[in-house]
């Protein structure tokens, strides 16, 4: 028997999937500010708290507050734009802009666009934070996996956003190509 | 835009009505009104010809090429 998946269907299966991660990125961004903000304010022992267990940043925040906290800070900017870039993707869904018979409208050029421009502030972000982190290993400082700070991948999140540039002028073009369509009678 | 649309003063001429033009060219009245303001951005030959035959005239009595300065005024 054949299963033929329709497009109503893998868009209700990719907006479940992009609330779940939405979630997991939100829950992520506020664990790392908040255990940050408690850190480096009320309590400093807090530092152990972090998801990653108690040897997380807890060295680096031995040897230096100033460097922890430009971590955190780098860390905590990646993770918002992450939470956010998924913001952006549930409220296509949830405010149903996205329209199959006109496909190519100014909204859908604007969330391409925004989408572009969060991706490139992940990349110099994440390309900043992993530098940092290196140069900090070479001081001293101890720092953990650079895969558990989540700054890996910079070149990837550099290449997206190309790749989404390149899409909001095809985009832009196509809602040139479309407007000129409608007003032909 | 140099190309005119005269829509309006055949309508008047025929004394026929936005509605009634619409029922027999089988247009809608919203595409209609975009041709009669000057809105489109290009007319099909078909509808041109369901025009040209409800209204009883030539394609050229509803198109007209005014060309950029004297639509100005600063032509001669």
């Amino acid at each position: 028997m054949e299963i033929k998946i329709t497009t109503p269907q893998l868009l209700k299966v990719l907006q479940l999937l992009s609330w779940i991660v939405f979630i997991g990125l939100c829950v992520e961004a506020g664990e790392i500010i908040v255990n940050a903000v408690i850190t480096l304010t009320i309590h400093p022992p807090g530092v152990a708290n972090f998801w990653k267990g108690a040897a997380y940043l807890s060295g680096l925040y031995s040897f230096d507050k100033g460097y922890f906290m430009v971590i955190v800070l780098i860390m905590s900017i990646v993770a918002v734009l992450k939470a956010l870039m998924f913001y952006l993707i549930v409220k296509l869904f949830s405010e149903r802009k996205l329209n199959i018979s006109h496909p190519f409208n100014p909204e859908l050029r604007k969330f391409i666009l925004n989408l572009s421009c969060i991706t490139l502030g992940i990349s110099l972000f994440s390309h900043a934070g992993l530098k940092y982190a290196t140069w900090l290993a070479k001081q001293g400082g101890s720092i953990p996996d650079l895969q558990a700070l989540h700054f890996v991948g910079a070149d990837i999140w550099l290449f997206m956003a190309i790749v989404l540039f390149v899409i909001v002028q095809i985009v832009k073009r196509g809602i040139e190509l479309q407007t000129e369509n409608d007003l032909t009678i | 835009m140099p190309i005119i649309v005269n829509l309006d003063v055949m309508m008047a001429k025929r004394k026929m009505s936005l509605n009634e033009l619409s029922e027999k060219v089988d247009l809608t009245l919203s595409n209609l009104s975009i041709l009669k303001t000057g809105k489109a951005k290009a007319v099909r030959f078909s509808t041109l010809e369901a025009i040209c035959k409800v209204l009883d005239c030539q394609p050229g009595d509803i198109l007209e090429f005014v060309s950029d300065k004297n639509e100005n005024g600063s032509g001669i």
